[in-house]
C-alpha cells in the first residue's frame, strides 16, 4: 500500500528535474557548439582581413569592416570598409555605411594611430540568436515530453480512484457487496473500509428490516387466521341460538379482522415488491392478456357492486417485466377502483403503446382524489381522510404504495390525475418496453 | 568544463543509483534497515579507500586501485548473489553489494573533486555540475524504483532479470579493469556497435549504467558477462521459487 501523495510528489518531481537537467545540458551543448562556430567564423573573418591586406584574392568576403587610420590618413581598409571614416566617436557607437546598419568600435591607441573595426547590426543579431535559439531549442521541445509523461503518471496515480468509482458506479441498488480493489493507495484505504462498512450495516439493516416485516406478518398471519374462523364459528352459533346482535358487533369485529387479514397480505407483499429486496424474474409477457386475468379475478366483487368494467385499446402488448409483480399492479389498480368506486360505477382500463413504452390507464368514476393528495398516496399507510375513508371500505394504505414500487422495479413511471368521466381518478402507468 | 562534471558525476552515480533503487524495490519494506545497513559499511570503505588511495595505487606494481575496485565490483556480484540464495542474509548482504559499489563511485568522486586539475573548474562549474550530475541520478532512481514496482507486479520474473543484468555489469566492470591490468586475457573482439549505439550517447550511457552496455566487449569480457548473468538469475529464480 503506498500513498498517492508521496508517489505523485517524488515522480513528478523526479520527472521534472530529470528533463530539465537534460535540457539544460542540451542547451549547454547546443550553446558551445555554436559558439565554437561564430569563434570559427572570427578566425575566418580574421584570415579574410588579412588576406586583402597582402592583396590577396579572398574566397570569401566576411562580414568585418576594417580600417587603419595613421596621422590621419586611411592606410588600410577592408573591402567593406568605405574610404570615409567609419566613426568620428571612440568606443563602441552605430553607424550606416554600404546600405547597412553598423556597430563600430574605435580604438586609438596613440596619437598617430587609429583602428576602427566594423560589424553588420544584422549579422550581430543573427550570431546571436542562433546561440540563443539553440539554448532554448531543449527546453521547449522538452515540454510535450513533461506534459504526455505528466498525463501519464497522474492517469496511473488515480487510477484506484477511478476503478473505485468504476465499481461504485456499476453496482446495482440491491447489490450491497464490499467495494474489493488490488493495491489501494494509503489516501483511498480509510474510505474504502468506511464505504465498506457503510455497505455492511445497511446490508445488515435491510436484512433486519426485511425480515421484522415479513416475520411479523407471517405470525400474525396464523392467529388472525384462527380468529376468523373462531369469528365465523360464533356468528354461526349466534344465528343458531338466536341471540341478537343490534349494534353490529359481531360484523364490526369480523369486519376490523378482515382488514387487518388485508393489512397484512398486502405487509408481505409490500415486502416481496421492495425494489431494494425485489429480485425481479423478468420474462416476456402480454400486458392485455394479464389485464384480461385480473379483471375476470376481480369481476365477482365488481359484479357484486354492479359496477361496470370495460377493457380498451391493445389486444396484445408484450413486454419485458415480472408476471407476478405486473399482475399485483394491475390487481391493485382495478382493486382500488372498484373498492372506492360506488355500487353502479363504471371502471375503464385502457391499453396503448408508444415506440418506447407500454401505457397502462386504470379510471373510474367514483369520488376521486383531490390534486393535493396526489403525491401522498403513494406513502406508505396513508388513506385518504384516514381510517374513516368517506367510502366506508376497509383498505390498509399499502395497496398505491405497492404499485408505485413495482413500477419502480421496472423503471416506469405513474401518474394520478382527474379522471375523463365527470368524477374520479385516473391513474397511468408507464412501462418502458 | 561544465560537462565533464556532470558526465563524471553521471558514470560514477548512475549504475550506484540504479542498483539502490532495484534493491530498494527488494527491500521496500525494511528500507530503514538497509538504509542504515548501507550507509555504515559504505562510510567505512569510503573512508578507507580515500584516506590509503595513493598507498593502494602504489602497491602491486602500481595497480593497486585498479585491483581492488575489481575485488569491489566482484565482491558486489557475489553478494548479490548470496542474498538471492540466502534469504536471512538478503537484507545485509545486499546492502554490503551496495556499499562496495559506493565507495568505489565515492572515491572516484572525491578523487576527481581535489584533482589538481580541478583548478580550470570554477567552483560554480563543479557545483552546477554535480547538482546536474547528481539530480539526474537521483531523478532515474526515483522513476526506475517506480517503473520496477510496476514491472514487479506485472512479472516477477522481469524483477530477476534486471537484477541479474546489473549484477552481470558488476562483472563487467571488474572484467575491463583486470584486463587493462593485465590480470585476464582479453581475446579477441567480438563485435564493434560503436556506429549504431555510442557508449557516449545518452542511451549507450543508461545501458552502461543498467547493464554494462559495451560498444567493443572482448570474448573473455563476454564469457564472464554471460555466465555471471545465467548464475545470478538463476539464483533470483530460486529466490522467487523459495517465495
Amino acid at each position: 500500500m503506498r500513498s498517492l501523495r508521496r508517489y505523485l510528489v517524488t515522480v513528478l518531481i523526479a520527472l521534472f528535474t530529470l528533463i530539465s537537467f537534460v535540457a539544460a545540458l542540451q542547451s549547454y551543448k547546443q550553446s558551445v557548439s555554436r559558439a565554437e562556430a561564430l569563434f570559427d567564423q572570427d578566425l575566418q573573418v580574421l584570415a579574410s582581413s588579412l588576406s586583402q591586406q597582402y592583396k590577396a584574392d579572398s574566397a570569401q568576403e566576411l562580414g568585418l569592416a576594417l580600417q587603419v587610420w595613421q596621422q590621419g590618413k586611411l592606410v588600410y581598409r577592408s573591402a567593406l570598409a568605405p574610404e570615409r571614416t567609419m566613426s568620428d566617436a571612440e568606443g563602441f557607437s552605430e553607424h550606416n555605411f554600404g546600405g547597412k546598419r553598423w556597430r563600430v568600435f574605435r580604438q586609438t591607441p596613440n596619437d598617430v594611430l587609429t583602428v576602427i573595426v566594423a560589424q553588420p547590426l544584422q549579422q550581430r543579431q543573427q550570431l546571436a540568436d542562433e546561440v540563443i535559439t539553440a539554448s532554448i531549442y531543449p527546453v521547449v521541445l522538452s515540454l510535450p515530453l513533461q506534459a504526455v509523461l505528466i498525463w501519464l503518471v497522474v492517469s496511473k496515480a488515480l487510477s484506484p480512484i477511478q476503478r473505485f468509482s468504476a465499481q461504485l458506479s456499476s453496482k446495482k441498488a440491491n447489490d450491497l457487496s464490499p467495494v474489493e480493489l488490488d493495491q489501494v493507495p494509503a489516501e483511498l484505504d480509510q474510505m474504502l473500509k468506511t464505504t465498506n462498512q457503510l455497505f455492511a450495516r445497511l446490508g445488515d439493516a435491510f436484512e433486519r428490516e426485511k425480515r421484522f416485516a415479513s416475520d411479523v406478518a407471517h405470525e400474525l398471519r396464523t392467529p388472525l387466521s384462527v380468529l376468523q374462523v373462531n369469528l365465523h364459528n360464533a356468528s354461526q352459533q349466534w344465528q343458531r341460538s338466536g341471540i341478537s346482535d343490534p349494534e353490529g358487533s359481531m360484523l364490526a369485529l369480523q369486519s376490523g379482522v378482515e382488514r387487518m387479514s388485508a393489512l397484512i397480505e398486502q405487509i408481505m407483499l409490500l415486502n416481496r415488491t421492495n425494489p431494494e429486496h425485489f429480485q425481479a424474474r423478468t420474462e416476456q409477457l402480454d400486458l392485455a392478456g394479464l389485464c384480461r386475468q385480473v379483471v375476470a379475478d376481480w369481476y365477482p366483487q365488481i359484479d357484486n357492486k354492479q359496477q361496470q368494467i370495460e377493457l380498451l385499446g391493445l389486444e396484445h402488448l408484450s413486454l419485458k417485466g415480472d408476471a407476478f409483480a405486473l399482475r399485483l399492479l394491475v390487481s391493485n389498480l382495478v382493486g382500488n377502483a372498484s373498492k372506492y368506486t360506488q355500487t353502479g360505477g363504471t371502471i375503464q382500463l385502457e391499453l396503448s403503446a408508444t415506440q418506447d413504452k407500454a401505457v397502462l390507464v386504470v379510471q373510474d368514476n367514483g369520488p376521486g382524489i383531490a390534486p393535493q393528495e396526489y403525491s401522498r398516496v403513494f406513502d406508505r399507510f396513508y388513506r385518504v381522510g384516514g381510517d374513516r375513508h368517506q367510502s366506508g371500505t376497509t383498505g390498509s394504505g399499502l395497496g398505491l404504495a405497492i404499485v408505485r414500487d413495482i413500477v419502480i422495479l421496472h423503471q416506469g413511471q405513474i401518474r394520478l390525475g382527474p379522471s375523463d368521466f365527470s368524477s374520479g381518478l385516473k391513474v397511468t402507468v408507464e412501462l418502458p418496453l | 568544463m561544465l560537462i565533464n562534471t556532470v558526465l563524471m558525476f553521471l558514470r560514477e552515480l548512475l549504475p550506484l543509483c540504479i542498483l539502490l533503487a532495484t534493491l530498494l524495490v527488494w527491500h521496500r519494506v525494511l528500507w530503514r534497515q538497509f538504509a542504515l545497513y548501507f550507509a555504515l559499511p559504505s562510510l567505512l570503505l569510503l573512508s578507507v579507500v580515500s584516506l590509503k588511495m595513493v598507498w593502494i595505487s602504489e602497491q602491486l606494481d602500481g595497480l593497486g586501485l585498479e585491483l581492488l575496485y575489481s575485488l569491489f565490483y566482484l565482491s558486489c556480484f557475489i553478494l548479490l548473489c548470496v542474498s538471492a540464495l540466502k534469504a536471512q542474509y538478503a537484507l545485509w548482504t545486499s546492502a554490503l553489494a551496495a556499499a562496495c559499489l559506493f565507495s568505489i563511485s565515492g572515491s572516484n568522486l572525491l578523487l576527481y573533486i581535489w584533482l589538481p586539475t580541478q583548478t580550470e573548474n570554477t567552483p560554480a562549474d563543479l557545483l552546477l555540475g554535480a547538482a546536474l550530475g547528481v539530480g539526474i541520478g537521483a531523478s532515474i532512481a526515483v522513476l526506475w524504483y517506480y517503473l520496477l514496482t510496476e514491472l514487479k507486479q506485472w512479472r516477477s520474473s522481469s524483477f530477476a532479470l534486471l537484477l541479474s543484468l546489473s549484477g552481470a555489469r558488476q562483472v563487467m566492470m571488474a572484467s575491463a579493469l583486470l584486463i587493462q591490468s593485465d590480470w585476464l586475457v582479453a581475446g579477441p573482439q567480438l563485435w564493434q556497435t560503436e556506429q549504431w549505439l555510442s557508449e557516449q550517447s545518452e542511451l549507450g550511457f543508461f545501458l552502461q549504467a543498467l547493464m554494462g552496455y559495451e560498444a567493443t566487449p572482448s570474448l573473455s569480457q563476454v564469457l564472464s558477462y554471460l555466465l555471471c548473468f545465467v548464475v545470478l538469475f538463476w539464483c533470483c529464480s530460486l529466490m522467487e521459487r523459495k517465495r
